[in-house]
């Protein structure tokens, strides 16, 4: 009852933008639709109990895939944004296994490093890239002959692809593929020995979600029509744990609240922009010590006192 | 040329030993991933730009305060934050990283973006079988090995040193055997800050200082721990003397960019053959 409530509310607050058209609050709109996929993917990995530090290298994967595509070889949009989402894919395919191999930590610290070296590579090789000037001169998106110039326009392609992602990732987590998930974070020893292949549905989980990503990334690129480095750096790793942390990681719901609280955040402190961080980091602390699961155990029923 | 390089990589080693050994040492201890390691190497270093840099204070006390400033720092941050979250990885995590991002904004909006200097204490080369050695390099690495030896001699003979080990090995028998974890959890975080606040303090002059140079060092202490296996404080050693070296050679060769890719792979390849690290002790 509580959800359905919950529920309500964003599809009201998704509906909002187009009642006071301004731009601006438009494009808030559109970044908060552009960064929901990207905290649920990470969502689904926090729930596997791998904290993933490369989802922002794969969004950025995806965007500058999507971006060269249509800029070198004239690809057309839609089709340079699956090949963005394909291109972080492989990326996930080819390190998963090795990232994979021992649960927990190892994978945090070496995902941590793939996310920091990408973004190197993204800043020093300037003759693809762009370097930290950034690259320039992305299209629009166009499909069928229909070209997409308006923000409103841009927040209806985020917001197809933001539903589809959420609904996807909500389909796994209830399905048997989720049950199997929570077996494997629960107790791993006695789910393989049952039957389960953990290296295998982890790899799985890892490349689903960056698929995600790099089709977020693309969705990005398209719509800012300039990419640079740092809007795939560390600020965006903290950003997207926040998110989690603060509308609860343990629930695909969670981060989609949490993207709805965080994103307009930055545009409500602007003017104490040096604060920004600072405020991050005490929120983290707050829901960490006082509420772990977010905004959205609020809505749960309270269980007797135990 | 080659004895430039490995005199290069061993200086620089000896500083990502000490960042990988108080980071390898909070893990071993507390099974947390301290992301915050590199701002406390950060908070060494401003202290010596304080303390030294504009007071004149001399620059061992200054190198000394700066690591006592971040231990009693580690403590009190252990006692308060991370005490609740023991044996619950992911919080742990992600509250390092908040306070790793909390001591970035509170050094930025205290000193701004910009990047400062300390003048060096210590200047001029001297030669060792024909390379050309700085010696504010050597005073750092010198430095760096006493420290090292130090941090063996608690490990080895000092009862708190022995229950450290203890409680890394078995933390239950441990308290069976009537060590206090509380006591042993606030001396293994106070102590790695200490390392890393040291570690920061002895670079302040080598480098430039500001709110985001702490990234770095922690990024290669990742590296490193990787290689050398996640808790092992040898492996921390022979991980940071490698990385060091391979780092050396192929900055020369290359650029620093390629380098710093090139013991990526390196890590891969050795998780590849061996999951734990080199000399990591094999998990449940």
């Amino acid at each position: 009852m509580r959800k359905a409530i919950l529920f309500a509310v964003i599809l009201v607050l998704a509906a909002l933008p187009f009642l006071f058209g301004s731009r601006y609050i438009f494009h808030i709109a559109t970044m908060i639709a552009v960064m929901v996929p990207l905290a649920c993917s990470l969502n689904l990995m926090l729930q596997i109990g791998q904290m993933s530090m490369a989802h922002p290298a794969f969004m950025g994967l995806g965007g500058y895939t999507c971006a060269l595509l249509m800029m070198k070889l004239g690809v057309p949009p839609l089709g340079s944004l699956m090949a963005g989402g394909v291109v972080a894919a492989i990326f996930a395919v080819i390190f998963g296994p090795v990232f994979l191999r021992i649960k927990g930590v190892y994978f945090v610290l070496l995902t941590y490093a793939f996310g920091q070296i990408v973004n190197l590579v993204f800043q020093e090789w300037t003759s693809l890239f762009g370097g930290n000037s950034g690259l320039y001169g992305i299209p629009k998106f166009s499909i069928l002959g229909w070209r997409l110039t308006q923000v409103s326009q841009y927040y209806v392609l985020a917001m197809s692809f933001a539903s589809m992602a959420f609904l996807a990732l909500r389909a796994v987590e209830r399905s048997d593929m989720g049950a199997m998930y929570r077996a494997l974070n629960e107790d791993e020893m006695l789910s393989r020995s049952l039957g389960a292949d953990a290296l295998a549905w982890r790899i799985g989980a890892f490349t689903f979600t960056a698929f995600i990503a790099g089709v977020s990334g693309g969705i990005y690129a398209l719509y800012i029509g300039f990419l640079s480095p740092d809007a795939f750096g560390w600020r965006l790793t903290v950003d997207l744990l926040l998110m989690n942390v603060v509308g609860g990681a343990n629930v695909i719901l969670g981060p989609l609240v949490g993207a709805i609280a965080i994103v307009p955040l930055p545009e409500l402190l602007r003017d104490a922009k040096q604060f920004q961080l600072l405020i991050y980091g005490c929120c983290l602390i707050v829901f960490l010590l006082f509420l772990k699961n977010g905004l959205v155990s609020l809505l749960a029923p309270r269980r007797g006192k135990a | 040329m080659i004895q430039q390089m490995a005199v290069n990589g061993l200086l620089a080693g000896f500083i990502y030993v000490i960042m990988a050994l108080g980071f390898s040492l909070i893990f071993g201890i507390m099974r947390i991933v301290n992301f915050a390691h590199g701002e406390f190497y950060m908070v060494g270093a401003v202290v010596v730009l304080f303390l030294f840099g504009s007071m004149g204070v001399p620059f061992f006390v200054a190198v000394l305060i700066g690591g006592v400033v971040c231990a009693v720092l580690g403590v009190v941050l252990e006692r308060l934050l991370f005490r609740r979250l023991v044996g619950d990885e992911l919080g742990g995590m992600i509250m390092s990283l908040a306070v790793g991002i909390i001591l970035q904004s509170v050094a930025l909006i205290m000193f701004g973006p910009s990047e400062q200097t300390v003048q060096r204490p210590f200047s001029g080369t001297w030669g060792l079988f024909g390379a050309v050695v700085p010696w504010d390099r050597t005073v750092v690495a010198f430095c760096a090995m006493v420290v090292l030896l130090a941090f063996y001699l608690f490990l080895k003979y000092a009862r708190l040193g022995l229950a450290m080990q203890a409680v890394a090995q078995d933390p239950d028998t441990a308290s069976l055997m009537g060590v206090e974890s509380g006591v042993v959890y606030a001396a293994s975080f106070g102590i790695a800050c200490l390392l890393a606040g040291l570690a920061g303090a002895l670079m302040a002059p080598v480098y430039t200082i500001g709110p985001y140079m702490g990234e770095l060092p922690m990024l290669k202490a990742f590296v490193v721990v990787i290689l050398g296996g996640l808790g092992s404080l040898p492996g921390a050693l022979l991980g940071g003397l490698l990385i060091g070296l391979s780092e050396s050679v192929l900055s020369t060769l290359l650029d620093a960019t390629a380098a710093l890719i090139a013991s990526f792979a390196i890590v891969l390849l050795v998780v590849l053959t061996r999951p734990t690290g080199l000399m990591g002790r094999r998990t449940r």
